[in-house]
């Protein structure tokens, strides 16, 4: 599997580097083989493995927001800003907790229900910060990172979302 | 005394803003983006009735980034920025 946009990074913070990466996938990507990729490359850096690491994994639901069946979610981003906030957001959650190792995997483009929308996994030394991180992150993004959804539904009919899903 | 005129001065590039428009907003305007004239104190709220893409004042569920950074509607705009108004975040 390639990884698609490289936003490999060692961000230097008060509790020590942060390992981060960033993508942005137009296509399918698989979540297990992405982390499995993801520990891979950090051993390869002599990143000791962490202790405790939280991973989320959202996938498309099959089911429109109002009812109905959804045949595809439509990502919209704002190129540029959305890989520079997602960054911003994630090096910021992860100096806060004082994590050591982050990837976040996002869709764009037409995303089918089951697919993999969103990967993000945090190491860290205790599960406290690994789990806080993940959640905070994941709140993050979901409000403060320019991604628009579009649900499409089987009579060909679509609609823009202008929310999130309950917690 | 030289009698020949000055020359012509060089036409200065008027000053202007690209502003983009994303997702619902995009398809309401009907355009994504457009370089539009900054006149003195423009800012994004000010623009927004003005490009007629809403009535009113800029509603507060519409947020603004200039330069691909989030910003404050009130604020200031610069020549040869770019505007972004935002519908609803949904991601993740």
């Amino acid at each position: 599997m390639s990884w698609p946009t490289c936003r490999r990074s060692v961000v230097a913070e008060p509790g020590g580097p942060v390992n981060l990466r960033i993508d942005l996938h137009s296509q399918a990507f698989e979540p297990l083989r992405c982390l499995e990729q993801w520990q891979r490359s950090l051993s390869g850096q002599d990143h000791a493995g962490s202790a405790a690491e939280s991973l989320f994994i959202g996938r498309v639901r099959a089911e429109a927001a109002a009812g109905g069946a959804l045949v595809a979610l439509e990502l919209e981003h704002y190129p540029g800003m959305t890989e520079r906030q997602l960054h911003h957001l994630a090096s910021d959650c992860c100096a806060r907790h004082g994590v050591s190792s982050c990837l976040v995997q996002h869709r764009i483009g037409r995303v089918l229900p089951g697919e993999a929308i969103v990967l993000v996994a945090i190491g860290a030394d205790r599960r406290g910060p690994a789990q806080r991180c993940c959640q905070e992150l994941l709140e993050a993004l979901k409000h403060e990172a320019p991604f628009w959804k579009r649900e499409w539904h089987a009579d060909g009919s679509s609609a823009w979302i202008t929310g999130n899903t309950a917690l | 005394m030289n009698s020949k005129s000055p020359p012509p001065l060089a036409k200065l590039p008027e000053p202007t803003v690209e502003v983009r428009l994303f997702a619902a907003l995009r398809e309401q305007a009907g355009w994504d983006r457009r370089r539009v004239s900054l006149s003195e104190g423009a800012t994004a709220a000010l623009l927004w009735p003005a490009l007629g893409l809403g009535s009113g004042a800029l509603p507060s569920a519409v947020r603004v980034a200039v330069n691909q950074v989030f910003a404050d509607p009130q604020r200031p705009l610069n020549p040869g920025d770019e505007l972004a108004y935002l519908p609803p975040i949904s991601g993740g």
